[in-house]
């Protein structure tokens, strides 16, 4: 119990500097990807959990709204990636806005492969 | 004025000379010199009776040939020559059969005598026994010789006979049944019979030694056949006879051991009836098949369609000389079949509607060319077969069900997703001017 009551406040104070410290260090626009990010994970999950509880009976709706999500979260996930000013080195030829176009794209390309397959 | 009344005269005049087959009313009669006509005038006038044109002609005779040109010159055959060794060129066991598959029905007698007939016979799956030897049976306890036998008529295949016969007499051969589902037995031997290699018991040596070597048990009892009907695939019948005497005018008169008039002259009629396709005789008229609440054949169907499924029967009324609406079938069934029925169901007449045979079913779940197939072959009936083929597709890309109310959290996330695009693209390139200094700052502490 001892343990426990003395990690307790630590674990917390650690998880308060984590987020103390991503606030106060990135930009609003990671801040608004990682936003977007946390609501296709919820919303995949959620997807994922309404076909195994109740119904996969249109199972290709359920592949493309839960495809769309995987993929959204993918494309997302790679713009932050390129985008990030701490990754600069890694991704010196592109910039931003060719990271955004690309992101823009792919996502338009996915969209519509999403919704041929949805109905 | 005069037509109105010579017309229904002259069908009526039509109807009468039709024959009461329904395959042709010619027939010739292959009879061997030593049995004479006269001897079998009540079996053939029966015949001539019932509107049958009665040709005759010795076994020896040219003319006039059962086959011309390769072509069948007589609806019927009767071969009343049990005994006869040779016979003329267009006679002989190819010939014979290849009338069967010309629809053309052959009735064949037999005798102990070991003729190009009797060899035949094994061709229709019956084993005789060697040459020379009757049936004999000396029950019941009667004068004649142990080799002239009343035998009951036991209904073996239902319908072929009338029902209720007195016994019949008989004198000649019996024979054993091969595993064939084409025979249709006729008339089986009474039980205390068996074949002898004389007409009495002292030698019974031929039959014991041919039990020795073929292994077949010995001649006796009521699985022999004395009377047995063969009906292949193409509806021809031929029917086999052990002994030629049961239609002979002698037997249809001859008092039984108990008194009473034999069964031999309506035993015959029938056995002829059933052999000139005269009786139990069906067809399928027609076939339909359409979508439920539809009428008009589908070109294709698709899977997990309700299809119905009728088929229209009759069967030949030898009074009449009509095909008439026939409902009597319980057991038939239909199947659906791609390689194997992936459906086989009943199909039972419909109430009200004579003749019709109907049934509703799903199709199955699966895609590819299907066929309709009424197969029904039943002992001493005529032989059925129908095939339809359809396709059966899967549905079209807009024949699926759409919108389900199911399927709403499917949409609202991948519409939900899309939307989601749209604000962070729209806030992303809006925040422009914030996250350049941001970006600033950041490069510069890198």
């Amino acid at each position: 119990m001892a343990p426990s009551k003395t990690s307790q406040p630590t674990q917390s104070n650690a998880v308060l500097s984590l987020w103390k410290a991503y606030n106060e260090n990135t930009s609003t626009r990671l801040k608004s990807v990682d936003a977007f990010l946390v609501f296709l994970m919820l919303s995949g999950i959620a997807q994922f959990l309404y076909c195994i509880l109740v119904t996969n009976y249109p199972f290709n709706a359920f592949l493309a709204g839960f495809a769309s999500c995987v993929g959204q979260f993918v494309l997302t996930a790679s713009l932050r990636a390129q985008v990030n000013p701490q990754n600069r080195s890694e991704f010196k030829e592109v910039s931003p806005e060719r990271a955004f176009a690309d992101f823009a794209l792919g996502s338009i390309v996915l969209h519509f492969f999403v919704y041929n397959f949805l109905g | 004025m005069w037509a109105r009344w010579i017309v229904p005269a002259l069908l009526g005049l039509v109807s009468f000379v039709t024959a009461k087959s329904s395959s042709g009313n010619s027939v010739l009669v292959i009879l061997e010199p030593k049995l004479d006509k006269d001897n079998f005038s009540k079996f053939f006038s029966g015949l001539e009776e019932k509107g049958y044109e009665l040709t005759f002609r010795a076994p020896k005779d040219t003319k006039p040939a059962i086959l011309e040109y390769d072509y069948a010159q007589f609806s019927h055959v009767i071969m009343f020559a049990p005994e006869t060794k040779s016979f003329s060129s267009d006679i002989t066991p190819q010939s014979l059969v290849s009338l069967l598959s010309k629809n053309t029905n052959l009735l064949i007698a037999l005798s102990p005598k070991q003729t190009p007939v009797y060899t035949l016979a094994s061709e229709f799956s019956l084993t005789l026994p060697p040459p020379g030897t009757p049936l004999i049976s000396h029950f019941p306890q009667r004068d004649d010789p142990a080799t002239v036998i009343p035998v009951p008529v036991r209904p073996v295949t239902p319908n072929v006979v009338s029902s209720k016969l007195a016994p019949v007499w008989f004198s000649g051969i019996p024979f054993a049944y091969q595993n064939n589902p084409l025979l249709v037995p006729i008339l089986n031997a009474p039980a205390e019979s068996f074949a002898s290699d004389g007409e009495t018991d002292s030698g019974a040596d031929a039959v014991v030694d041919a039990a020795d070597k073929g292994g077949e048990g010995l001649w006796a009892g009521s699985q022999m056949g004395l009377v047995a009907g063969f009906q292949p695939v193409g509806g021809a019948r031929a029917t086999w006879v052990g002994g030629v005497e049961m239609f002979s005018d002698e037997f249809f008169q001859k008092e039984l051991p108990g008194g009473g008039k034999p069964g031999n002259e309506q035993f015959a009629a029938d056995v002829a009836a059933w052999t000139f396709q005269e009786s139990l005789v069906l067809r399928i008229d027609s076939v339909e098949h359409h979508r439920v609440n539809e009428t008009v054949p589908g070109q294709v169907y698709t899977t997990n369609d309700q299809l119905v499924f009728s088929a229209y029967l009759s069967k030949y009324n030898p009074v009449s000389s009509a095909w008439e609406p026939f409902s009597g079938i319980q057991d038939m069934q239909l199947e659906f079949t791609m390689l194997d029925p992936h459906i086989r169901t009943a199909l039972p007449p419909v109430r009200g509607t004579p003749g019709k045979y109907s049934v509703t079913f799903r199709a199955p779940d699966r895609h590819g060319v299907f066929k309709f197939i009424i197969d029904y072959k039943r002992k001493g009936l005529t032989h059925l077969h129908s095939s339809t083929v359809v396709p059966l597709v899967p549905p079209r890309h807009d024949g699926y069900p759409r919108f389900l109310s199911a399927a709403w959290p499917y949409y609202v996330g991948a519409i939900s997703t899309s939307v989601g695009f749209l604000l962070f693209s729209a806030l992303w390139l809006a925040g422009d001017d914030r996250a350049g200094s941001a970006k600033g700052k950041t490069t510069k502490t890198e």
